[in-house]
């Protein structure tokens, strides 16, 4: 068993692992950026198949909206890191403070900060790749946490 | 509100042209796979199984993002076809609560307009897989409407 303290591998390469294993985050093209305890952050570059007004060419809401589920989920896997859980969605709300500009890509960022017994509790923001001052939604999102004996873990290959 | 849509949505009212045709004018729903089940003006929507939706592959369950995207273009369209004079509705927020795994099988969603206001619109969600009593996720959402109509 490896020392709790270093399990041989990062947050940012177990969160990349991750995302790489969700068949839906790959097709969403999602790239973690960066991982630590406290805040991850990851890119969903602007494709024309996540358009959802074809005359404008400005992203879909739901496209920002399951890439910052995902991005929540990354950052409560970072939480309770080494360890590992399964933490499925209880809710989430996102607001969609402003359209993003077409053909950039989106950033979006997620912290857990409270994990209870049994739910992590994830704020979130996405901005427009290069204008972190100037999010265009936020989002506020409870997971509930399963967690996943050490032992059980090698076996299990992603959470949802 | 581009002339192309509201002679779309005119047709589709009429009985000459499919629902799916204005699905199908956006990408992400494409994307998705969204397809309309049409009663003459009562709307059903289909998120068919498929794997590019998956979120978890060892259960296997769809992706959460993948059942509120389908979720929120469901009542962008169901939206646009509840106006007298459809106006193009952009998307304040959406809250969602996932009360069920979504297992890897078509997921339906049917949509109710809680208000319809002058700028504002409150839609009502939901999303099941076996039966209708037993929905996956509920969710709602806010809608700003484009001041012009169409």
């Amino acid at each position: 068993m490896t020392d709790k303290t270093d399990p041989g591998y990062t947050r940012l390469d177990a969160c990349r692992r991750f995302v790489e294993s969700i068949r839906h985050s790959r097709e969403l093209a999602i790239e973690v950026l960066d991982a630590s305890e406290q805040r991850v952050t990851a890119r969903m570059p602007w494709a024309e198949q996540l358009v959802g007004n074809p005359e404008t060419g400005v992203l879909h809401g739901g496209a920002v909206f399951a890439f910052l589920d995902q991005v929540g989920g990354l950052a409560n896997a970072c939480r309770v890191f080494p360890d590992f859980e399964i933490t499925p969605t209880i809710d989430l709300r996102i607001d969609h403070l402003h359209a993003p500009a077409p053909g950039k890509a989106v950033i979006g960022a997620a912290e857990c900060y409270r994990l209870s017994n049994h739910v992590a509790f994830v704020r979130l923001e996405a901005f427009e790749e290069g204008r972190e001052d100037d999010p265009i939604a936020m989002g506020l999102a409870t997971y509930m946490r399963m967690k996943i004996p050490r032992e059980q873990m090698m076996g299990v290959k992603t959470d949802g | 509100m581009a002339e192309a849509l509201k002679t779309l949505i005119d047709a589709c009212r009429a009985g000459e042209a499919d629902y799916q045709r204005l699905m199908d004018r956006v990408p992400y729903a494409r994307f998705l796979g969204i397809e309309v089940n049409a009663m003459g003006e009562e709307l059903t929507f289909l998120l068919p199984r498929n794997e590019t939706n998956v979120g978890n592959p060892t259960l296997p369950a769809l992706h959460g993002g993948a059942v509120a995207g389908f979720m929120e273009q469901s009542a962008l369209i169901f939206l646009l076809l509840e106006m007298g004079e459809p106006r193009l509705p952009k998307t304040i927020d959406f809250t969602i609560d996932y009360l069920r795994a979504g297992h890897y099988r078509d997921t339906f969603a049917e949509c109710r307009v809680t208000r319809l206001g002058r700028r504002v619109a409150n839609v009502h969600i939901s999303a099941w897989q076996v039966r209708r009593e037993d929905p996956i996720a509920i969710a709602r959402a806010h809608f700003l409407l484009a001041e012009d109509p169409a």
